[in-house]
This record gives C-alpha cells, sequence and structure tokens, in this order.
C-alpha cells in the first residue's frame, strides 16, 4: 500500500532563514501521526507544504502517491487543513461556514446537506450553530473547525495545533473526535502539536522536529523505552541535549 | 500626577514613533502631500488672478459723452477694457475670439446725463462662462468690485450692473454668473469630494476583507481547497465590487438630484437648455461619468487587493492602503481649484497619470461635452486595472500571497518565514 504522507529530503529556505532542513518521513494510511516540537522547529512549514500552501526549495512529497507540486489540484480534492488559529468567518453563523466549506468539496445539495449535519453532530454545537460565529468562544470555534475539517471524511487530514489554547473539556472533546473519526472512517491524520502529553496519548506514531530536522521518529513507547524516559518531553530534552 | 503615566507616556510614544507604518502614514505623507497641495493651490490662484488681471473687456459704448470715457478708464485700473466700434452686442459677441475677451460691457446712451444727474442707470455686463474651476469667478468678481467702487466715488447704486452669461458663444440674458458660479462649484466641490469618500472608504473595505482572510487564517484554507485560485481574488474583487457599483449608482441618483436643486435656482423664463451650455452633462455624459467612477473604483480596489497581500492583519493592511490616499487627495483637492488646461505640461501629466483623478476630469470634460477625453481616460484606467488585477492575481497563484510582506528597512520587499 503506498503512504498517505511520503517527504523525502525535504528543504524549505525563507530568505536566510532553513525552516526545514532534508527532512524525512512517511505517514502509513489509516493512522495518525504527530510532529511535536518547539515553537519554530518547523512543524508549521511541514504542514503547509504537505497542504500544498508552500512549496519546498528541496526534495520531494508525495501525497497517496501524488506529488504536491505538479498534482497539487488533485492533492487538494483527498486532503483538507486546518491551520493553527484559524476563526470561521465571523458575520456568518456556523451552520452557514459549514455550507460554505462543503460546497466546495460535495457534490449535490442533499450531499452537502448530509455533510453539515455529520460536522453538526461532530462538533456538538447544536442550537449554537444558527448564531454568528463572532459570538462563539475560542473553544467552540475550535470544535466547528475540526467538525468542518472532517465532515468530508478526507483521505488526508493535516491538523495543526488542533487543540491549541484550548481548555481541558474543550481539548478532550477535540481529541476524541480526531480519534473516532481516524477509527470509524480510516482518515489518515498528520498533526503538530507543542503539547507532548496529548500527542503521546493521540498518536500511534510520532516524529521529534527541532530546528528544521526530525530528531527521533517512532511509536511513544519505543522511544520512552528507547531513551529511558517517562514520557515524549524528557525524550526530547534527552535527544536535544538538555537533559 | 498619576502614578505610571510618563513610564506609561514615553512607552506609547516610542511604540508609536518606531512605527514605521505610523511615522511614513500619519507624518511623512501629511508632510510631503501638504507642501505639494499647496504648491498646486498657489499655482492656480497665481494662474486665475494673472488672466483674470489680463481679461479683455470689450465695451460697446452707446455714449458719447465724457462720462463713459471715464468710467473705461475706470475699468481700466483692473482689467483691459477696450473700446469697439460695433453697434450692438451680439456684434461684439462675434469679435470676443479675435480679442480672446472674457466679457462685454454694454454702456447706454443715457449714460452720462444719468451719471450727472445722479440717476440710477443700468449698465448691461455679459460674461464668458466656461465651467473650469472654482476659481473662473474671479474676473467677474473683479468688475463687480470696480462698478461698486465706481458708485463709491460717485453715489450709492447710480451703477446697477446687470448681470447675463455667456456660455459657448450664446447670451443668456436674466442669468447672474453668480448663479452659474454656484452651479459649478457645487459640480466642482461635490465629485472630488465624493469620490474621495468612496475611493477611500472602499479601499478601507476591500483591504480589510482580504487582511481579514489572512488574519483569521480562513485564507490558508481556501487556498488549500479544490478550487481555482483565481476564483478567490476573482470572488473578492466582485464582492467589493458590487458594493462599490451600488456606492456608484447611490452616487450617480444623489449627484443627479444635487445638480438638479442648483439648476433650479437658475429662472425658468430664462429658457436656457444648460445641457446644450455644457453646464450640465447629457444622459449620455452621466453614463460616461459613472463607467469613469466604476473602473476607477475597480482599480482602487485591485490595487487595496494587492497592497494588502503585503500586510499580515487589518491595521497593517489600512495602513498600507493609506499611502495610496494622497494621490486620490492631491488630484481631488487641486481639481477642485484648478483648470486643468492653465496648468504646466509636467503638472498636466502627472495628474492625467493618476488613476484616480480621471473621474473629476471626466466630469468636466462630460459636461463640457467633450467626450472623447472621458473615453479615453476610461481606457487609460481600464488599462491600469488590468496591469493591477493580472499581478494581484499572480500572487494568489503562488505562495507569496501567504509568505509576502513588506519590510520597511530601506522598503525592500522580502519574503521571510510566515511561521515556524
Amino acid at each position: 500500500m503506498n503512504a498517505a504522507v511520503d517527504m523525502k529530503s525535504v528543504v524549505k529556505v525563507f530568505g536566510n532563514i532553513r525552516a526545514l532542513d532534508g527532512l524525512n518521513f512517511t505517514v502509513d494510511t489509516g493512522e495518525i501521526f504527530g510532529l511535536i516540537g518547539p515553537n519554530g522547529a518547523g512543524k508549521t512549514t511541514a504542514l503547509r507544504i504537505i497542504s500544498t500552501l508552500l512549496l519546498p526549495t528541496s526534495g520531494t512529497v508525495r501525497i497517496f502517491d501524488l506529488d504536491v507540486f505538479r498534482q497539487a489540484a488533485e492533492v487538494r480534492k483527498i486532503i483538507s487543513y486546518l491551520p493553527e488559529e484559524a476563526g470561521p468567518y465571523p458575520n456568518l453563523s456556523g451552520h452557514e461556514y459549514l455550507e460554505f466549506m462543503a460546497r466546495f468539496t460535495v457534490k449535490g445539495r442533499d450531499e452537502a446537506h448530509k455533510t453539515v449535519n455529520e460536522a453538526a453532530e461532530i462538533c456538538g454545537l447544536g442550537g449554537r450553530l444558527k448564531d454568528k460565529a463572532k459570538t462563539y468562544s475560542k473553544g467552540m470555534k475550535r470544535r466547528l473547525l475540526v467538525a468542518r475539517a472532517l465532515m468530508t471524511k478526507p483521505r488526508l487530514a493535516v491538523l495543526d495545533e488542533p487543540t491549541s489554547g484550548l481548555d481541558v473539556l474543550h481539548s478532550y472533546h477535540v481529541r476524541e473526535i480526531i480519534k473516532r473519526y481516524a477509527t470509524e472512517h480510516g482518515v489518515t491524520i498528520v498533526l503538530s502539536s507543542h503539547n507532548m502529553l496529548e500527542v503521546e496519548h493521540l498518536c500511534q506514531r510520532v516524529a521529534l522536529l527541532n530546528k528544521g530536522k526530525i530528531v527521533a521518529e517512532g511509536k511513544s513507547q519505543e522511544l520512552k523505552e528507547k531513551f529511558g524516559s517517562t514520557n515524549l518531553e524528557e525524550v526530547f530534552a534527552k535527544v536535544v541535549g538538555f537533559a | 500626577m498619576l502614578k505610571g503615566f510618563g513610564t506609561l507616556l514615553v512607552k506609547e510614544l516610542k511604540e508609536l514613533i518606531r512605527d514605521p507604518k505610523i511615522l511614513l502614514g500619519f507624518i511623512v505623507v501629511p508632510l510631503i502631500m501638504f507642501p505639494v497641495l499647496g504648491y498646486v493651490m498657489n499655482l492656480s490662484m497665481q494662474t486665475a488672478q494673472e488672466s483674470a488681471s489680463k481679461a479683455v473687456l470689450l465695451v460697446v459704448n452707446h455714449d458719447s459723452e465724457n462720462n463713459s470715457t471715464q468710467f473705461i478708464a475706470f475699468l481700466n485700473l483692473a482689467v483691459n477694457a477696450t473700446p469697439i466700434t460695433v453697434s450692438t452686442v451680439d456684434e461684439a459677441l462675434l469679435q470676443m475670439s479675435n480679442y480672446s475677451a472674457s466679457g462685454i460691457v454694454e454702456i447706454p446712451t443715457n449714460f452720462s446725463q444719468s451719471v450727472i444727474a445722479r440717476i440710477p442707470v443700468t449698465v448691461k455686463f455679459y460674461t464668458v462662462f466656461s465651467g473650469s474651476g472654482l476659481l473662473e469667478g474671479i474676473s467677474s468678481s473683479i468688475v463687480n468690485q470696480m462698478v461698486e467702487n465706481y458708485n463709491r466715488n460717485l453715489a450709492p447704486n447710480i451703477l446697477v450692473p446687470a448681470q447675463s452669461t455667456i456660455v459657448k458663444g450664446k447670451i443668456i440674458e436674466g442669468i447672474d454668473p453668480r448663479v452659474l458660479s454656484s452651479l459649478v462649484i457645487s459640480q466642482a466641490i461635490a465629485l472630488p469630494i465624493t469620490m474621495l469618500i468612496l475611493l477611500t472608504y472602499s479601499m478601507q473595505i476591500a483591504a480589510t476583507s482580504v487582511a481579514m482572510e489572512k488574519e483569521e487564517k480562513t485564507l490558508e484554507t481556501l487556498l488549500t481547497l479544490p478550487m481555482d485560485r483565481f476564483a478567490i481574488l476573482a470572488g473578492k474583487l466582485s464582492g467589493s465590487i458590487i458594493v462599490a457599483g451600488i456606492g456608484a449608482l447611490a452616487y450617480m441618483f444623489g449627484f443627479n438630484y444635487y445638480m438638479g436643486s442648483f439648476t433650479s435656482a437658475i429662472p425658468t423664463g430664462a429658457s436656457a437648455d444648460l445641457v446644450s451650455l455644457g453646464l450640465v452633462p447629457s444622459l449620455f455624459g452621466y453614463l460616461l461619468l459613472g463607467v469613469s467612477l466604476f473602473v476607477t473604483l475597480l482599480s482602487a480596489l485591485a490595487l487595496a487587493v494587492i497592497l494588502s497581500a503585503f500586510a499580515q492583519d487589518v491595521r497593517s493592511a489600512q495602513s498600507l492602503v493609506s499611502y495610496v490616499f494622497p494621490f486620490v487627495f492631491v488630484p481631488s483637492i487641486a481639481l477642485m481649484y484648478l483648470d486643468i488646461n492653465v496648468l504646466p505640461f509636467w503638472l498636466k501629466v502627472v495628474l492625467y497619470a493618476i488613476p484616480f483623478s480621471q473621474p473629476i476630469m471626466a466630469s468636466k470634460a462630460v459636461t463640457a461635452g467633450d467626450y472623447v477625453t472621458a473615453g479615453l481616460g476610461i481606457v487609460y484606467v481600464a488599462a491600469f486595472t488590468l496591469v493591477i488585477m493580472y499581478a494581484a492575481s499572480r500572487l494568489f497563484a503562488t505562495e507569496k500571497i501567504l509568505t509576502v510582506k513588506l519590510r520597511f528597512k530601506g522598503l525592500r520587499k522580502r519574503q521571510t518565514t510566515p511561521s515556524e
């Protein structure tokens, strides 16, 4: 089976900043894969390249065997991207926002209606979906956006810091959504987080990113055993030489 | 003294003054814009005064006595009053172009007798009216002042000026040029002011709209959807165009009504066809003016979209767009006062080159029945708009829409890391 994501020797340079420095990793189909690392490690840049927003300076990136550069339009049909700290349109209601987004990926009114209903169920916002998005709390907005990213059952969902800035309950809700969707619908998920404990519980495999390079990769348990640590934070500290 | 006030004030000043957007937008731009505006105004005032002092008034003198000769000499203190040997005003009208005259004075046969007897006598003044700018009324004002001064030397209200207007070689009897002047002034002020408001307002709306998409990261989401990227730009522009189009239509209706309120002040007995006299635009003229306004709005919106692509948030986008405002303000305000035809060549070129001055010039052109100038202006702005839209579409087609931003250090455009 082809890998869902296959990144080979990816370099991304912005001016004199080398954001990614020879990044290599693969994500299997149906897997929840976590990119973790501190701020500035290159997580968002990597996810933006996977999502066809940025082009690699060098190296190759294939999504289900499609090249992100040459077949970007095809890649966009099978992925869904959730940017970090993104918001909905403040003057559209949650329902209108979901409807608007569904029209780009779903054909036919009935199918769009089903998709929006699916999203309504995922986010659990109930009657509040009729209200304008600007009246939502941060947690409600994030739940709406995660639902938007998953409602079309993309082959690959790219989620940048899906629980960033959320309280414990909202984070829990979002994590449950992600887990359920990956299991029930076979959606491959690549997500980033600087919360290593969260990723440890959510992802089947993780890659630790530092200064644009992967410094360790594998299952959480394997990494902890390999580095004799109790959690991924300790693993990361040991890998980068802090501990 | 409030505790901590001084520390906060110093911090605020540092924050504000060190922000290049504020420094440029609020300090440097006005420092350049207003002196430029002042220079243009000064130039236009000088031009108007010079042309007024050189104004030739043809004198049709039906009185052969001394007092009329003295009156002509008195007029010559301020203008170039030139007696000609014709018997009617209509004949004098035909001679006007030979003398480059801006008006005619008709002195009646009983002028001297009336002045000696201190009996009021009517002197007819016919003033050419071309409707070119706010300062056009200077020459007729000078004549009025001269009559007042003459009366002051004799007795009050001895000379009674009867004002008529010459428009495009035709005399409109009994219409005071001041009534027409107020019509032209209303035109000369209303359009530039409306343009100024419409352009600045709609540019801010378009820039805010794009910047909001960037700030809320909705643009990032849109760019990963299976859709043509040009559709994003086209959708954004179309939305702004529809709003701006409604604005332009509202303006045209409002402006028409506004003009109607001024033209209603003109006596109906005069039965002047204001359209054929070139004082208000024809229906076709209004249509051309509407098109000119629309393409200019479109160009401004496209420019605002491009500029806001360089900003990371709404505030920066609004600051960036405000740098274009001098190009809206200067021609708008300058053309209120200026007759563009009397300006030096280089200044004409500059004003014609600024796309945002086109609707104002189109307004003057269509009023004068010069549809070619208005049409050429529309073509020029449309070409400018196409170039800007092409640049915008290129920007949206690449990752630059997310990564590009304006660096003020050395004013270099740089790509920087947009994220971690």
